[in-house]
């Protein structure tokens, strides 16, 4: 289903319609000549890939977006403080208002961390919040939480410049936010929490699936890309090497590597993406790292049903945005709602992401629904249950045609004294029609996002 | 503040100059044995190729444009341009955007030869002269403006180096291409004293490159 049409959107298809359709070929052109890239390892082979892309952006009304800036303000903030509790006094666990074994007993909870600090206190730098618009009340939702690692700003950025360039006469004639002050958000969160240093990106390298990303982002946020390999921890103290063989100190580094792999030292000591002696020279309050290790905790897609009590229990606010109506298994009488309307609901494995572990009741046969009840009684605490949304389709000019495709939002949130909402995002459809799921290894696209005054 | 460039940056930096310097000048020498084979000399592109220690096969002025470019050689023009390709993403960061754009587009073109049934012809060299053309000027725009630009330099300069020895070329105006060098290699090793070599010290080809890579060498300290 559609969005109604707003006086916006005529805006936008009255000079949509009068631009040559050639030029949507062009825009490929332009979008390729930049390698806007998303690599992907299949069957053992490298593969270089243009993400699939459409020129109809998504727009979003000043007023509309007032909110959901308002909304993810307090959610990052409540969520900030979530972690900051949780690995310091643990307040929220020791009141109850979050059962401890939940807690506990979630993938990304990492009790090595418990009692240490951040610089500045800050857990949450950058954060993917991915939303849907309800078709049912128009009212924006909550999917997901994303505060480790979250990707994807970039191509935003990628496809508004080229935007810009080959279609000028909307943002002559159109008064669409500019979004070109994300890299400085980024610069600004580092230099807020560096410890003494220069700023870094750190990615695994040329061949992550996102290299583009970090490459890009370094260049625009006037931080240093490096390779794990060059940066050198000495007596707890990170340092970048230069070419001609200079050690300069590092304060804060903009990681773009799970946790898992960032230190073969204390993580996984197989990892050939790390870099040895870091953890210790974080936890000596020598370098800060962007997002925190041990974020995968508020990640978690349990603890995920747990934020509005965050928020109300840390801000004493009612919630801006709601939470898809979520259901624990792990909870006796979430747990029998699961079981007797199992078609009708999302089952999502928690510990999986990118749109894997995603079952929808409707397309289960009954059998299926057995196996799965059996696997959720063994272990309640790895799945979730939601409601099926039904979010609001995009219009999408693919193969020459509009099309209808599901889309959700993923908004950026960064912070740093404050916390800063981006004005844009990354709006994300699906391959196929009728398609739920958007990510981009699903096969998804991406298209811009507009947020426009008359 | 003092410019940081990683040594890996730094190395595609320089092998970028000198890719592109020599898909450049392999190109020129190539439109001009391709003109030679139609009617003056036959065995124009194997006399080319001999200076390159490659024995290459052609039966005609069409066949040749093929070999030299898609051939199995380490001259290959596909694998220069993926070569440039492949440090300019590593380097992108380091680069002007509009000329990161004309090194992919360089390399597409050759590429998409091997992807479809067209035949490599005059109007293709001609649009890769004018892409690398396009790609220096976008760099001489900015040169000398930061250290990345003169690793890109060094590269250039090292291969035109590399290049008039080979071809026999004027050794008086090959050592102010050295002298250019050595000028990049102070700025780039600062307090480091370059190492002095003229080419009357040591007339022997591989011991000038050698003084010449010996210079990189000093300039970049890749950590094992």
């Amino acid at each position: 289903m559609l969005e109604k049409n707003t006086e916006l959107h005529e805006k936008f298809w009255e000079i949509f319609n009068k631009q040559d359709r050639h030029k949507v070929d062009e825009f490929k052109a332009y979008m390729d000549k930049f390698a806007v890239n998303f690599n992907l390892y299949k069957d053992g082979n490298f593969i270089e890939q243009s993400l699939p892309f459409d020129v109809v952006p998504r727009i979003i009304s000043t007023g509309e977006f007032a909110k959901i800036d308002r909304g993810l303000q307090q959610r990052v903030k409540a969520l900030n403080l979530f972690l900051e509790d949780l690995y310091t006094d643990a307040k929220i666990v020791k009141e109850g208002i979050i059962p401890e074994t939940f807690v506990k007993e979630a993938g990304g909870y990492l009790k090595e961390f418990a009692g240490f600090s951040p610089s500045q206190k800050i857990r949450a730098h950058i954060n993917g919040i991915d939303l849907v618009k309800d078709s049912a009340d128009d009212e924006w939702v909550i999917l997901e939480d994303n505060l480790r690692v979250p990707s994807g700003a970039s191509y935003p950025l990628s496809i508004r410049d080229t935007y810009r360039k080959i279609y000028p006469d909307f943002f002559e004639n159109l008064k669409i936010d500019p979004i070109k002050d994300y890299p400085s958000m980024i610069a600004d969160s580092m230099e807020y929490v560096n410890t003494g240093g220069i700023d870094v990106v750190l990615t695994p390298g040329r061949f992550n699936s996102a290299y583009y990303e970090h490459s890009y982002l370094a260049e625009k946020s006037g931080a240093h890309l490096v390779r794990p390999h060059e940066l050198k921890v000495v007596d707890k103290k990170v340092y970048f090497k230069n070419y001609n063989g200079k050690l300069i100190r590092v304060g804060s580094i903009y990681r773009r590597t799970d946790d898992e792999f960032l230190d073969p030292k204390f993580f996984n000591p197989d990892s050939l993406i790390g870099v040895p002696g870091l953890v210790d020279a974080y936890l000596a309050g020598n370098v800060a790292l962007m997002n925190a290790i041990g974020n995968g905790v508020a990640d978690d897609k349990g603890i995920y049903y747990f934020v509005p009590k965050m928020i109300k229990y840390y801000l004493g606010e009612e919630p801006i945005l709601k939470n898809a109506p979520t259901y624990l298994p792990y909870f006796e009488e979430d747990r029998k709602y699961v079981f007797d309307n199992m078609e009708k609901l999302v089952i999502k494995d928690v510990a999986e992401a990118g749109g894997y572990g995603v079952l929808f009741g409707h397309e289960m046969t009954q059998l299926q629904m057995e196996d799965l009840k059996t696997i959720i009684k063994a272990n309640p605490r790895r799945f979730i249950a939601q409601e099926l949304i039904e979010f609001y389709d995009e219009k999408c000019y693919l193969n020459k045609e509009l099309q209808n495709r599901k889309a959700d939002f993923r908004a950026y949130v960064v912070m740093a004294e404050d916390v800063k909402v981006w004005q844009c995002g990354l709006t994300r459809y699906a391959l196929e029609e009728g398609n739920y799921l958007v990510n981009s290894s699903q096969g998804g696209g991406f298209k811009d996002t507009w947020v426009m005054e008359l | 503040m003092e410019e940081l460039i990683t040594a890996n940056v730094a190395t595609n930096l320089y092998w970028l100059g000198r890719n592109l310097k020599r898909a450049n000048e392999t190109l020129h020498k190539i439109s001009k044995a391709y003109d030679d084979i139609i009617d003056v000399d036959i065995d124009a592109g194997r006399k080319l190729y001999k200076t390159f220690n490659i024995e290459l096969e052609y039966d005609g002025a069409v066949d040749f444009l093929q070999q030299a470019i898609l051939g199995e050689h380490s001259a290959n023009i596909l694998e220069l341009t993926a070569n440039a390709r492949e440090s300019a993403i590593i380097s992108r960061h380091r680069l002007d955007s509009d000329a990161f754009g004309e090194i992919i587009e360089l390399h597409a073109l050759f590429d998409s030869i091997t992807k479809t049934d067209r035949e490599i012809d005059y109007k293709l060299i001609d649009h890769a002269h004018s892409l690398i053309s396009e790609i220096w000027g976008t760099f001489s725009k900015r040169e000398h403006t930061n250290k990345s630009d003169l690793f890109i330099k060094m590269g250039k300069l090292v291969e035109e180096a590399d290049l008039r020895i080979r071809f026999n070329k004027d050794e008086a105006i090959t050592v102010t291409v050295i002298e250019e060098i050595d000028a990049i290699v102070k700025v780039l090793s600062e307090d480091e004293e370059p190492v002095k070599q003229t080419q009357s010290q040591n007339s022997e080809e591989n011991d000038l490159m050698g003084v010449v890579n010996t210079k990189i060498n000093q300039v970049i300290i890749e950590e094992v």
